[in-house]
This record gives C-alpha cells, sequence and structure tokens, in this order.
C-alpha cells in the first residue's frame, strides 16, 4: 500500500532544482508579504509591520545556505540537482531560450549593482527598544500603587467622610460632582457613582454596619474616578479616550503614542516601571529607546505623585490590563 | 522513499497557507449601523448606561451632560451639551432631532478631528458593545425632554440618500463645481474650500462659542465624516447649531450628490514619505515663493500636533499641515513652507502673551491653556509664524536632539519666520538656538543671521520661502551637504488662534536630503557586473559541454 501511495506521489514529484527554487520563493514571499500581512489582522492596526529589509535579507541567506546544505547531502542530491541545469547550458531545451535567460540573468545582476551603487533616500533606519531597563532603577521594580490598595487608616477616614456625607474630591472634579449634587439633593452624595461598589458601600452605610471591605472598594471607586478624570484630562489628547494610542494629536507624531490596550505594553511591565516612565517621559529615557523621538512629557514637573499613581491605576482599569508581578513576589 | 517523496510537495502547502493568511488579513469594516432597533429604554437598560456614562463619558460631557466636565475647557469644538436637545450629525430635516441609529453611529465612529473617538468593540479593543452602546444612548437621551414628545418625533422627518448614486467621476466633480459656485458654498468655506470665507470671528454658535468654518480639504478634520455619503447628509440635513444650513429645498437630489463629490474632490491626499529630497538646479535659488519653479520640488507633507509635552500645553492647534519643499544650487538652498490658514495675521502685541508660570507647578489644577480663558483669541492680536529646526550639530549615528527644541547639551537650529515684519519693522526671519524647551530660544549675533524670508498669503494660505548658503562659518548652524540626512521638524503658530510662544503646533523630525547628481561611474559599475555576469554565463556552457552526465537516480 504504501508504496502505491509512494509511486503515485513520484508522478507529481518536482526535480530537486526546481523544489528548491520554489522553497526560495516561497519563503521569500512569507517574509515580505504574508508577515505583514497576518500582523495586520492580529493586531488590527491600520498599517502592516513590516519585516525589515536586512532581517529579510538574513532570512534569505539562512534559506540559500539551508537548500545548498540540502542540494550537496549527497552526490545523488547534487546530480539530481544539476541535471536540468547542465541540460539546460548544453542548449538541450533549445538555443533561443539559454539565450534569453543567461541574458536576462547579467542584465539582472548589472541592474542589482547599479541598486547598490546608486545613491538612495530611504529613511535611515532607527531601531528603537520599547522598554528599555537599562537605567531603571531597581527601587522602583516593587512599587505598590496606593490609590488602588489605600491603607486601613485612609479607608476609615472614608468612612468617617461618607457618614457626614462629605467625602473629600480632588479640585479638579469637585466641580462637576457639585453640580450634579445640586440637581439631585437627595442621595448620598457618593451616588453620583453608579457602580456596584457603591452601591453596595452605600447600603451598608444605612444599615449602619459598615465593613472595612466594602468601604475599601469604595474608595477604591472613588479614587478611579478621580484617576479616569485626571487621564481625560492630561493623556487622552494622545492616547485616545479609550487609551487605543489613537487621541486627536496622535498623527502629529510619527512615533505614535502607545496603545495601552495592546498586548505586550502595559501588562508586561511592573506598576513602578509605569510610574517611572510617567515621572520621566521621553527625557527619562536611555539612548537605545531614541528619547529624541519621544513625545511623552515629565509629567513630574506637572503632576504630584497621588495625581500620578491615580492616573496608572485609571489606565490600566480603562485599557482592561493588570500590570505584571514584581519577581520575587 | 515515500515520506521522502512528500517533500517536494511542501512548497505547494506554503503557497495555501500563504493564500489563506492574506485572504484573513483584509480588514472587516466595523458596522455602523447597528443590527436591529433600539430596545426599549427600560429604567435597568437606563441604569446600565449611567454606569457606562459616568465611566467614559462624563469627564467630558459632565454628570448632568452639560458639556462641562473636567477636561472640556481644554477642548475645542467643547463637548456637546445634551441639555439643549441640538444635535449636530443627523440623517434629519435641519433643526430636527437626530434618529436611534444617527447617535448609534456618532458613538461608533466618533468625531474626527474632535475629542469624540469611537467607542465600538469592533474598533477598539476595550470598546462598547452593540447592547452597552444602546444602553449609554438611552441614558443620554434623558437629557432631552424633546425625546419623548411625539411632535419631535426624528423618524417623521428623515432625509434620504439620493435614489441614484451615480460613481465618483470628472464629469460629476464639474458639475458639482458649478453649484458650488451657485449656491454660493465659497461665501463660507472659500473658494478653494480652506474654510478662509468668514471675515472675523464675529460670529457665534447655539451654545455662545466663536465659530471656526471648517476648511473641507482637510478630510481627517471633517468631523460628520468624509466620505460622499457623509458630505451629501451634511448639507442635505444642515448642522444644528451652526449656520451651516440645509440645501434640501434650495438644491435638487442630484445637485447635492454632485456637489458631495466636488467636495470630496478638494479632499487634500497626504504624501506618506519622511525623507524629503531637495531639487538641485543650476540657476538662481527662487526668492519668491510663488516661483513656478517650487512646482518641480518634491512636496513632503508634515503633520503637526498640539504642543502638550510641557506647560503651557495647547490642544487646539489650528495648524495641522504643513507641506515643505527645498531647492538648492551650488551655494544656497531654500525651503518653502506652505500651510493653510483662513487669516492673515501680521500684527503682535507682546503684551497680551501669556504668563505660562502659574501653568508650570507640580499638582496645579492643570498644565493645560483653556481657550476660552486663559487666551486671547482674536485678529490683529498675535502675528502668524512658522519655524523650522534642525539639529546645530551633524548627527552621530541615529542620534538626535529632542524633536521639541533640543536640549541644553543637544541644541537645535531654528530658522523662524514671522508674519509681523512689515508692521514691526524687523526682519522676516530670525536664526535661533535652541537648548530645551525651558528657556526661549535665543536668536543669533546680528553676523550671523544668514537666512532671508519671504512670503505671499492669498486665497486662505500661507506660502514661506527660508533661504540660506548651504555652508556658514557658524559652529551653531546646521550645514548642508549632498548625500547625508539633515533632520527637520517644523514648528507653527497661527496668531488669530491665540498661538505664540509655546502654544503652538510642531512636528516631529522627519529628513531633508540634498540628492547627489547620480555620477557615470554608477552606471559603469552596472555595465561592467552585466558583462562578467554574461562571461560567467558562456564559462558554464564550456564546462557543461565537458562535464559527464551524472548517472540518473536509479528508481526504489
Amino acid at each position: 500500500m504504501a508504496k502505491r501511495a509512494g509511486n503515485i506521489v513520484a508522478k507529481f514529484r518536482i526535480n530537486r532544482f526546481w523544489s528548491a527554487l520554489i522553497t526560495l520563493v516561497v519563503i521569500y514571499a512569507i517574509v515580505k508579504w504574508l508577515i505583514p500581512a497576518v500582523s495586520r489582522w492580529m493586531t488590527d492596526l491600520p498599517f502592516p509591520l513590516t519585516v525589515p529589509g536586512e532581517l529579510i535579507k538574513i532570512y534569505m541567506i539562512l534559506a540559500v545556505v539551508a537548500m545548498i546544505l540540502l542540494v550537496t547531502f549527497s552526490q545523488k542530491h547534487l546530480d539530481e540537482f544539476l541535471r536540468p541545469v547542465l541540460k539546460f547550458l548544453r542548449a538541450e531545451y533549445g538555443q533561443i531560450p539559454r539565450a534569453v535567460v543567461l541574458l536576462l540573468i547579467s542584465l539582472v545582476i548589472g541592474y542589482i549593482t547599479y541598486g547598490v551603487a546608486v545613491p538612495t533616500s530611504e529613511t535611515p533606519i532607527s531601531l528603537r527598544i520599547q522598554h528599555p531597563s537599562s537605567n531603571f532603577p531597581k527601587k522602583f521594580e516593587d512599587l505598590k500603587n496606593p490609590a488602588a490598595d489605600p491603607p486601613e487608616a485612609e479607608v476609615a477616614a472614608f468612612i468617617e467622610q461618607a457618614k457626614a456625607n462629605d467625602i473629600a474630591l480632588i479640585a479638579q472634579v469637585a466641580t462637576d460632582v457639585e453640580h450634579w449634587l445640586e440637581e439631585n439633593p437627595d442621595g448620598h452624595m457618593l451616588s453620583f457613582l453608579p457602580t456596584a461598589p457603591v452601591k453596595k458601600f452605600l447600603a451598608e452605610l444605612d444599615s449602619g454596619e459598615v465593613s472595612m471591605a466594602t468601604a475599601k472598594a469604595a474608595l477604591i471607586e472613588k479614587n478611579l474616578f478621580e484617576g479616569r478624570a485626571l487621564y481625560a484630562m492630561n493623556c487622552r489628547a494622545c492616547h485616545g479616550d479609550s487609551v487605543s494610542g489613537d487621541g486627536p494629536m496622535a498623527d502629529g507624531f510619527k512615533l505614535r503614542p502607545i496603545n495601552f490596550t495592546d498586548n505586550g505594553t502595559i501588562e508586561t511591565i511592573v506598576e513602578g516601571y509605569t510610574f517611572w516612565r510617567v515621572m520621566n517621559g521621553g527625557p527619562g529615557l536611555p539612548v537605545e529607546a531614541t528619547p529624541w523621538d519621544s513625545a511623552m512629557p515629565e509629567w513630574k514637573l506637572s503632576l504630584t505623585e497621588e495625581e500620578r499613581w491615580k492616573i496608572i491605576m485609571a489606565e490600566y482599569d480603562l485599557a482592561e490590563k493588570t500590570p505584571r508581578i514584581p519577581e520575587g513576589h | 522513499m515515500c515520506v521522502r517523496n512528500w517533500r517536494p510537495v511542501r512548497p505547494v502547502a506554503f503557497a495555501i497557507l500563504l493564500i489563506l493568511g492574506v485572504g484573513w488579513a483584509v480588514p472587516v469594516p466595523a458596522a455602523d449601523l447597528p443590527s436591529g432597533a433600539m430596545p426599549e429604554a427600560t429604567p435597568e437598560l437606563i441604569e446600565q448606561g449611567r454606569e457606562i456614562y459616568v465611566k467614559r463619558c462624563s469627564f467630558c460631557h459632565g454628570l448632568l451632560g452639560d458639556g462641562e466636565g473636567p477636561a472640556a475647557e481644554f477642548l475645542d469644538p467643547r463637548p456637546r451639551d445634551f441639555t439643549l436637545g441640538v444635535f449636530k450629525f443627523r440623517t434629519t430635516d435641519s433643526g430636527e432631532l437626530p434618529t436611534n441609529e444617527d447617535m448609534f453611529r456618532t458613538v461608533s465612529k466618533g468625531l474626527p478631528g474632535t475629542g469624540m473617538q469611537a467607542f465600538d468593540d469592533g474598533r477598539i479593543k476595550n470598546g462598547l458593545s452593540e447592547d452597552q452602546r444602546w444602553a449609554v444612548i438611552a441614558y443620554i437621551k434623558t437629557f432631552v425632554p424633546e425625546f419623548d414628545d411625539p411632535e419631535f418625533d426624528p423618524y417623521k422627518k428623515l432625509v434620504a440618500l439620493p435614489g441614484s448614486m451615480p460613481a465618483y467621476s470628472e464629469a460629476l466633480v464639474a458639475k458639482g463645481r458649478e453649484v458650488f459656485e451657485r449656491a454660493k458654498c465659497w461665501e463660507c468655506h472659500g473658494k478653494q474650500g480652506r474654510g478662509n470665507g468668514q471675515k472675523a470671528f464675529d460670529r457665534l454658535d447655539d451654545w455662545g462659542f466663536p465659530i471656526r468654518i471648517r476648511n473641507v480639504t482637510h478630510s481627517w478634520k471633517i468631523k460628520g465624516g468624509s466620505a460622499v455619503e457623509d458630505i451629501y447628509m451634511r448639507f442635505s440635513t444642515g448642522i444644528n447649531g451652526t449656520p451651516m444650513p440645509s440645501f434640501v429645498k434650495a438644491l435638487g437630489e442630484d445637485e447635492r450628490w454632485a456637489l458631495a463629490n466636488f467636495i470630496k474632490s478638494l479632499q487634500h491626499q497626504l504624501t506618506e514619505h519622511q525623507v524629503m529630497k531637495a531639487l538641485k538646479i543650476d540657476g538662481d535659488i527662487p526668492a519668491a515663493a510663488d516661483d513656478p519653479l517650487w512646482a518641480g520640488a518634491e512636496a513632503m507633507d508634515v503633520r503637526l500636533a498640539g504642543q502638550v509635552i510641557a506647560a503651557p500645553r495647547w490642544q487646539n492647534p489650528s495648524i495641522e499641515l504643513v507641506t515643505l519643499r527645498a531647492i538648492y544650487n551650488d551655494e544656497e538652498i531654500a525651503f518653502l513652507a506652505v500651510w493653510d490658514d483662513p487669516f492673515q495675521d501680521v500684527i503682535h502685541v507682546a503684551e497680551n502673551e501669556l504668563d505660562p508660570s502659574e501653568l508650570r507647578i507640580v499638582g496645579g489644577y492643570n498644565s493645560y491653556v483653556q481657550p476660552y480663558d486663559m487666551v486671547i483669541r482674536k485678529l490683529e492680536n498675535f502675528r502668524d509664524s512658522v519655524a523650522l529646526q534642525f539639529p546645530a550639530k551633524p548627527p552621530k549615528g541615529t542620534a538626535k536632539p529632542h524633536f521639541f527644541r533640543g536640549t541644553s547639551s543637544e541644541p537645535t537650529n531654528l530658522w523662524i519666520w514671522r508674519g509681523d515684519s512689515e508692521t514691526s519693522g524687523e526682519a522676516a526671519v530670525i536664526e535661533a538656538t535652541a537648548r530645551g524647551w525651558k528657556q526661549e530660544a535665543k536668536a543669533q549675533p546680528e553676523g550671523q543671521q544668514q537666512v532671508n524670508g519671504g512670503a505671499v498669503w492669498a486665497d486662505g494660505r500661507w506660502s514661506v520661502v527660508m533661504k540660506r548658503p548651504l555652508l556658514t562659518e557658524d559652529k551653531a548652524d546646521v550645514q548642508f551637504t549632498e548625500g547625508s540626512f539633515i533632520p527637520l521638524a517644523v514648528n507653527a503658530w497661527d496668531g488669530s488662534n491665540g498661538e505664540h510662544g509655546m502654544m503652538m503646533s510642531l512636528s516631529t523630525w522627519h529628513f531633508v536630503t540634498l540628492e547627489a547628481p547620480t555620477s557615470w561611474t554608477v552606471y559603469l559599475y552596472g555595465v561592467i557586473a552585466a558583462l562578467i555576469a554574461g562571461a560567467f554565463s558562456i564559462l558554464f556552457i564550456w564546462l557543461a559541454k565537458r562535464t559527464k552526465d551524472p548517472e540518473p537516480e536509479a528508481e526504489a
């Protein structure tokens, strides 16, 4: 049975010379067109991620080396490979095809040589490392976001504020909440925030039995609200309403603002790293990350530490991502 | 043996995979139309919508839907105040409410050129599902009591697309141009569609903000969408709250369709390259911005963003595109910068400049400029200006100064053209050295000022030429040599938009290269290589004839 199947396949066998040639063409097609096409499908970006020209060269050299190894594996392989070549050179396929093909090959080689020698004007390549760590201070590695895990004293103070119906809010959101309270004077002040943890907290507050866990969850909701507002004020213009790196300013920057919903961005780094990047911006980057192309501001000049942490918390929440846990924990 | 024989088939499998791969990669357009009618607005749906609204919408539109959220004060156009019940982008008659589907489209697609972005989960990973979008629309509708009044039912006032929509053609565009003239669209939008028809910011919209007429040639700023169908809808429904009327009664369906195609034909097609080739000429460098020689030089579109890197941050730049060209000869190089600006601002009142010191504090209320509060946006106040920026020192490897004015160790060389030279009596162009944004760029000493400029403003467009010798003795100057890639960035200011100082638009680094003329040796190399290859071919033929045929492979 097996032998018969083998014979059938043998009928469709291609000579080793042609199979080597086709394999090279297919590998080139994959690297040049398929990978960019698949990248576009996978990332949903409006542009393909092309394989750099230098990398294509390396792949093709490897492929050619592999083909040479395969062909010279044994004398039999080599003979099979050479047979059509020799036939062709002896004009067994005809004088005219031989003349045309050889002339074409000569002209192509001449053209490629001209192409290499002629001065070109392609954008100088500048490779860039996205999460550089060469100057990342170790002490940031283990930082925890205080807004996402408020200490007990803060939760207790929050409960007191809630009982007095006088929650402390950052100035940036206070005005809008006040307007809302003028129109909705009956309920508790926090009811402007209609999320489940806040509703549960308000219900417990009514019943007089407030647990620390519920209060903490509600405080985190309040911090998130403030973080989202600070994000909308400070980061939205570039990183976009929905942290997708597509804000109204994004098209003006050649190095586009990062899309936090992409895998491989904020979820692959520890929170302390995010904090360090937000703090020092483009100018804080090491040379391998091309600081001169980054429009990221040094936020330590404009935002307080508390504001930065709240923004980071909102960023992860909006992107539906969690930060990487520091190693050793 | 059988297994071995499969090997040559593998390339075919690869080819099939390749075809499949290309098939998958075709992007599926996100739906702007819902799959069905809006669900009934139950209290549960409205409460679900409120939670989404507070999380995703309230920071611009306000908790009360009044367009007064914390971020609203930096935005222009301002976020919509829903409580007035005036909606701009509809498929209903002028002055009417939008349909549910109209609101669904805006929430799904967003409004290009504004802070309102797409929320469709087919467009962004963390977007809203169709049900969630309906929930938030149900909540937004609670801000507008008119939606409950059957008298205002938008479905009774629908505007449809034309019955016949012929494809885009030159003839259709020509007919549309004629309609554009006759309907006097140019009175506001300008003869070239650059939005330069108005004489001043003397008219306000329904919300009390100055009217800014759209430059219809910049497709990325067309809020209602830049497709022909979208354009058709805008002048068939009017834009509520603004002077843009509906032309349903004045123009027939086919006329409006032709007009939409004409507007489409005005849209600027952006170039994609980041390297500009300067054109080499033998004669004199053109000093005038309207010299016909410029048409022969390669154009490079440079996109600009508002300066939001350091306080005072500015989110409302009016110049988002500057098109550059360069020409040089053996002695000199000249750059032409062209951009659209509806007003020619040639006066500068230095006393009105903003003092940014209050914005430059940690934890201040914000570091952004509020366009309607903190700067004067009017005519005859600040000048129009443009600057070309180059690294002051030749870059080492790929390293460059920071695109935002360099740093103290990596300075940049600025050529700043100022529109007020005739009123101020100063030189039109100053050469300056910038060492980071924290200090003002410093003008070079009088003797080292070597850039000359000329400018023309016509039909809502500035064309500015700046010219300098290729090489100078000055160490703080960029030097132009053939064959090198010189980083180049643009800063721009629209005076009547309140822009001055760090309130500007800016670009990241692009490149200019002076194309060295191809030397004859390059062609020679090609010919020699072809000849050598030919000689080898003959050698191979000779060798092939001498070689004994290998034994045919024995069959298994």
